[in-house]
């Protein structure tokens, strides 16, 4: 069994950042991290190795992102300019800003799946944590790969 | 930007510096812990003390009056009532269930519908119930003195007619509000799946 402070410093970093690519807004996704691991710690000792400990952490993690709707704050989805061609030379900060509203415009579920890709877990652990068949955990993120392809086509980002 | 492996490269770039290191998050946990259960923990203790009281009143003072019974009573189960349902949330707050994210929001549809419940019936229940108790409870102290019955009694009842009427009503309107907004997004939550 992992101590803590091992399962922090090896999935902090991810679980920030499929908290930032659900709830796109940095306290928030802070905050939500934070939450993640007072659960992680409170639970460690009942964990019994029934799922992989990742699958375990990003339940945990995911199920608090979509708790979030409770609370009554609303998701940063920022407007993207229709014919808004982003220059090669943008930042990566720009970049990520970009990838981030795209996938503010995605539905909940779709948000948390493909947080998940984005950090390459596997397709059959990604459908474990959400808890759709391992079929249309392939088809869902099929037609997101193509959304986002046409928002990233449509603002210049696709040769 | 051609594939996915490109967006995956901006991912990484995200900036998880300003988290916080494992001391900083094992300091965050006590003070959430503390935070979460010392208020829960306050109000069974006292729930706890009051009851024990009211059963020990019931044992040492014998009581002539049959209102004095049915109101300690009655005051006992409002104490019952209150230690069970803060306990049951510090219970919940030690155990977890490993839930992947459909099972979670059919939990919590579950859960909030049982909580809705809870404001419209349970709570009334309980509240029902130290009401009645304290009517009964305060006659045989005050029965002697007619004036004393009319002050005693006009002061209980202006709090309960408040209690009732104004602060519970404004609670529950703002608790119910804010638990159907959930249950409506929950519904629509459980659509994608």
């Amino acid at each position: 069994m992992m101590e803590f402070e091992e399962i922090y410093a090896q999935y902090s970093p991810q679980i920030f950042r499929v908290c930032m690519g659900y709830i796109n807004d940095y306290e928030q996704a802070r905050d939500l991290t934070q939450e993640t691991f007072i659960s992680v710690w409170k639970n460690l000792a009942s964990f019994r190795n029934q799922s992989k400990i990742s699958t375990w952490i990003f339940r945990i993690a995911t199920n608090n992102c979509l708790r979030a709707l409770e609370r009554s704050k609303r998701l940063k989805t920022t407007e993207l300019p229709f014919n808004l061609v982003i220059p090669q030379e943008e930042s990566q900060e720009e970049k990520l800003t970009f990838l981030y509203n795209c996938i503010a415009e995605l539905e909940e579920t779709e948000r948390i799946i493909i947080s998940l890709v984005l950090e390459d877990l596997p397709q059959a652990e990604i459908a474990a944590i959400v808890g759709l068949s391992n079929i249309n955990t392939r088809v869902k993120i099929h037609r997101m790969k193509e959304k986002l392809a046409i928002k990233f086509k449509q603002h210049g980002q696709f040769e | 930007m051609d594939n996915l492996n490109d967006l995956k490269k901006v991912w990484l770039t995200a900036d998880t510096s300003r988290l916080p290191d494992s001391n900083g998050i094992k300091q965050l946990i006590k003070k959430y812990r503390n935070t979460m259960l010392l208020k829960k923990t306050a109000v069974i203790i006292a729930a706890l003390v009051l009851t024990g009281i009211m059963v020990s009143v019931v044992f040492n003072y014998h009581s002539t009056m049959v209102t004095t019974r049915i109101g300690e009573v009655c005051l006992i189960i409002a104490g019952v009532f209150l230690v069970v349902t803060n306990a049951n949330f510090i219970n919940r707050f030690y155990s977890y269930t490993d839930l992947n994210n459909k099972e979670f929001i059919e939990f919590l549809e579950q859960t909030r519908a049982r909580q809705l419940r809870y404001y419209k019936k349970t709570q009334v229940a309980g509240l029902a119930c130290a009401s009645v108790g304290l009517l009964f409870y305060l006659y045989e102290g005050v029965c002697q003195d007619r004036l004393l019955i009319v002050i005693s009694y006009a002061l209980l009842v202006a709090y309960l007619l408040i209690m009732w009427l104004v602060v519970r009503p404004i609670a529950f309107r703002r608790q119910t509000k804010k638990l159907d907004a959930t249950i409506k997004k929950l519904e629509e939550l459980s659509k994608q799946f």
